[in-house]
């Protein structure tokens, strides 16, 4: 799962430059941070860290992709 | 370039979607393929290739990296007169393994409880010889200076950097440029003059003209489960390469260990540390391995328990209550077998953080996989601190490359050798370096004038920038990295090393190096980053897997099954890589106790 949800953005931007492996987005309707590319999340924290609202939560687990023969 | 009903103005992607689309649909029914298996389908970018701007920046000094190294490098040429720009992949203070570093070394004569030379005597005996002893004086010398510093900048203050880094930034007004992906390094008639890279968030590609150049890039991994360094793919050691540089210290393993269970969190492998302020750690040198984890798996299997202390070099473990000893492994000298909190049966398995600095001794914080099954590699891909990267030519921290500086990961300056010794020393040998860099780099800039890059170079690095993006179908990074991590990440590749199985990885990585890498197509930004990451990673595995075929022994972090024995006729030296004239690596030999001399001769 990685980062489970966003709730209660303000739309601040902040988490979106803390991650390391820029997996969160700004939605351009919204304005509202979202998880855009969640294989990426090294679930480091940084991002709830960093939160000024703590509107993130993350969860431990992360799934691997199957195996395929190309991709 | 804006919506329009006329084919001619239409959009990439519009038309891509239209005509790339519906051939590719006639492919994929040629092949009996159904388009519902909607990743068969063309490469179709997400953003407007014609919408790409191009801007030209200038500095004497450009620092690449925002961590612990840059912070110093920029902060230091800046007082020393040069005008600076500080360009960064990810955001100052909290991106690479930097936010992940919490203790930080200061040998102060004061109070240390061994003079400047025991200490750098006792770090070479731990090292084995494989330190370079003026990186590791230099380390020790200039600590207490940079740790005061970062008091006054309120480090020490809160467990996020990203405030106090900025704190001495912004008092310079120093120019940060943050979500810059750095792609190449420009050399023109032998000499360093600038790099380039594209932005995360917007269609821009960015020239940076430079008297001299500092890479801060850190080291890296294979995108690693469980250690922090997902970003970290050894852009700054493969870009220098690229352009003609020395590198080295390949061969070499950070041994931290992970968990079994959700073994791809690396906050929750790590306890609270994370959220711990940072530490200033005192002399305390050790030989902390980890390697003789992956051993001790490879012979009896999972799960491993910690060894006792004093085990030596015999490394006690096996099966839980099998009561069995695993003879053999790897060497762990007499005067280090005590004290080593990893191989403590009170401490388990736990590791040093990114930094170096000792979890336990800091708010008593486990360290990875402390407490419950450990599995080894957490950190695959990445050498010891301060062991790998560009080669020095003198203790400036310049490259072989003229006007070329690196500090910190990127420095293969072997401050603490192939092994941990000092707690805390990696991130103290960073804020070192990076001063050290900073000031240097900007010494080297007097008097020099604003270099120029040629429209032809400029035109070639956009092409290659531009060309995954381009490519209509192709490889994705992420299954190309996944691949790549399966051929190198399993412990009895490049922890529990022997010829055949190297030989063997090898030849897939070569495989991904001349088939897919020039196939890596991109859809948007954030994949166009992980083209470059993939490529960076695949060139570091052969060298990884070419270093560690040509040392034949085993000495440190490095393990050779069919090799066991230390050989100090044959192999006290370091292995340095370079790009020959045909294009393909090379190797060199470096005796230990010829830097001096060797120096002199670049």
């Amino acid at each position: 799962m990685t980062i489970k949800k966003i709730q209660g953005c303000i739309g601040c931007g902040t988490c979106i430059e803390t991650c390391p492996t820029d997996v969160i987005r700004k939605d351009p309707k919204t304005k509202k941070a979202f998880i855009a590319y969640p294989a990426d999340c090294q679930i480091c924290h940084l991002c709830r860290m960093y939160c000024p609202v703590d509107a993130i939560t993350i969860s431990p687990e992360k799934s691997i992709p199957v195996v395929v023969s190309w991709g | 370039m804006t919506t329009s009903q006329n084919t001619k103005d239409m959009s990439r992607r519009k038309f891509m979607t239209l005509a790339g689309g519906a051939a590719g649909l006639a492919a994929m029914a040629a092949m009996g393929l159904s388009p519902k298996y909607g990743d068969c389908s063309p490469n179709i970018p997400e953003i407007d290739i014609n919408k790409m701007t191009y801007t030209e920046n200038e500095a004497d000094v450009l620092v690449i990296g925002g961590g612990m190294a840059g912070l110093f490098a920029a902060v230091k040429a800046y007082d020393a007169g040069s005008k600076v720009i500080l360009v960064s992949k990810g955001r100052l203070g909290s991106s690479g393994q930097t936010p992940f570093a919490k203790g930080i070394f200061s040998f102060d004569p004061s109070s240390a409880k061994m003079s400047l030379d025991e200490f750098v005597d006792t770090v070479s005996r731990s090292a084995l010889g494989t330190n370079n002893p003026v990186y590791t004086r230099q380390m020790a010398e200039h600590s207490l200076a940079r740790v005061n510093e970062l008091k006054e900048w309120g480090f020490f203050n809160s467990p996020l950097y990203n405030k106090s880094f900025n704190n001495p930034i912004k008092e310079r007004n120093i120019p940060v440029k943050e979500r810059i992906v750095i792609t190449h390094l420009i050399k023109e008639k032998g000499q360093i003059v600038g790099a380039a890279g594209f932005n995360l968030d917007v269609e821009k590609i960015l020239f940076f003209k430079a008297k001299s150049v500092i890479l801060c890039t850190g080291a890296g991994g294979f995108k690693p489960n469980g250690f922090p360094i997902c970003d970290l793919t050894h852009d700054g050691t493969v870009m220098a390469y690229n352009i003609g540089a020395k590198v080295t210290g390949k061969e070499w393993n950070d041994g931290h260990p992970g968990r079994a269970k959700n073994a791809a969190a690396c906050f929750d492998g790590w306890g609270n540390m994370f959220e711990q302020k940072p530490n200033v750690t005192g002399v305390e040198v050790h030989h902390d391995l980890g390697v003789d984890l992956n051993y001790k798996a490879y012979m009896s299997g999972n799960s491993v328990a910690g060894g006792p202390p004093g085990s030596g070099n015999s490394v006690a473990g096996g099966p839980p209550g099998s009561g069995n000893t695993v003879q053999g492994g790897p060497y762990r000298p007499a005067e280090f077998a005590e004290n080593n909190y990893r191989n403590s049966e009170e401490k388990p398995c736990a590791g040093i953080p990114p930094g170096g600095g000792d979890p336990l001794k800091e708010g008593g914080a486990p360290g990875p996989g402390m407490g419950r099954t450990p599995v080894g590699g957490s950190s695959a891909g990445m050498s010891i601190h301060k062991s790998e990267g560009l080669v020095p030519i003198n203790d400036k921290c310049e490259s072989t490359i003229p006007g070329l500086y690196a500090a910190g990961d990127a420095l293969g300056s072997y401050m603490a050798g192939a092994i941990y010794t000092q707690i805390g020393s990696s991130l103290a040998g960073s804020a070192v370096q990076g001063a050290v860099a900073g000031k240097a780099a900007s010494e080297y800039c007097q008097g020099l004038e604003m270099p120029n890059i040629s429209n032809a170079k400029m035109n070639k690095v956009k092409e290659e920038i531009l060309a995954p993006l381009k490519r209509e179908a192709g490889y994705s990074p992420a299954w190309v990295t996944q691949t790549l991590q399966g051929i190198m990440i399993p412990n009895f590749i490049i922890y529990i090393k022997k010829e055949r199985l190297l030989k063997a990885a090898l030849a897939y990585v070569e495989e991904l190096r001349d088939h897919h890498m020039p196939m890596l197509k991109a859809a948007d930004l954030h994949e166009l980053r992980l083209v470059f990451e993939t490529a960076n990673m695949i060139i570091s595995a052969e060298m990884k897997l070419k270093a560690s075929l040509l040392r034949k022994e085993s000495r440190c972090s490095h393990y050779r099954l069919d090799y066991p024995e230390m050989d100090t006729k044959n192999w006290n030296a370091w292995i340095n890589i370079f790009k020959g004239d045909d294009g393909s690596m090379k190797f060199e030999k470096q005796p230990f106790e010829s830097w001096e001399s060797y120096v002199r001769k670049v």
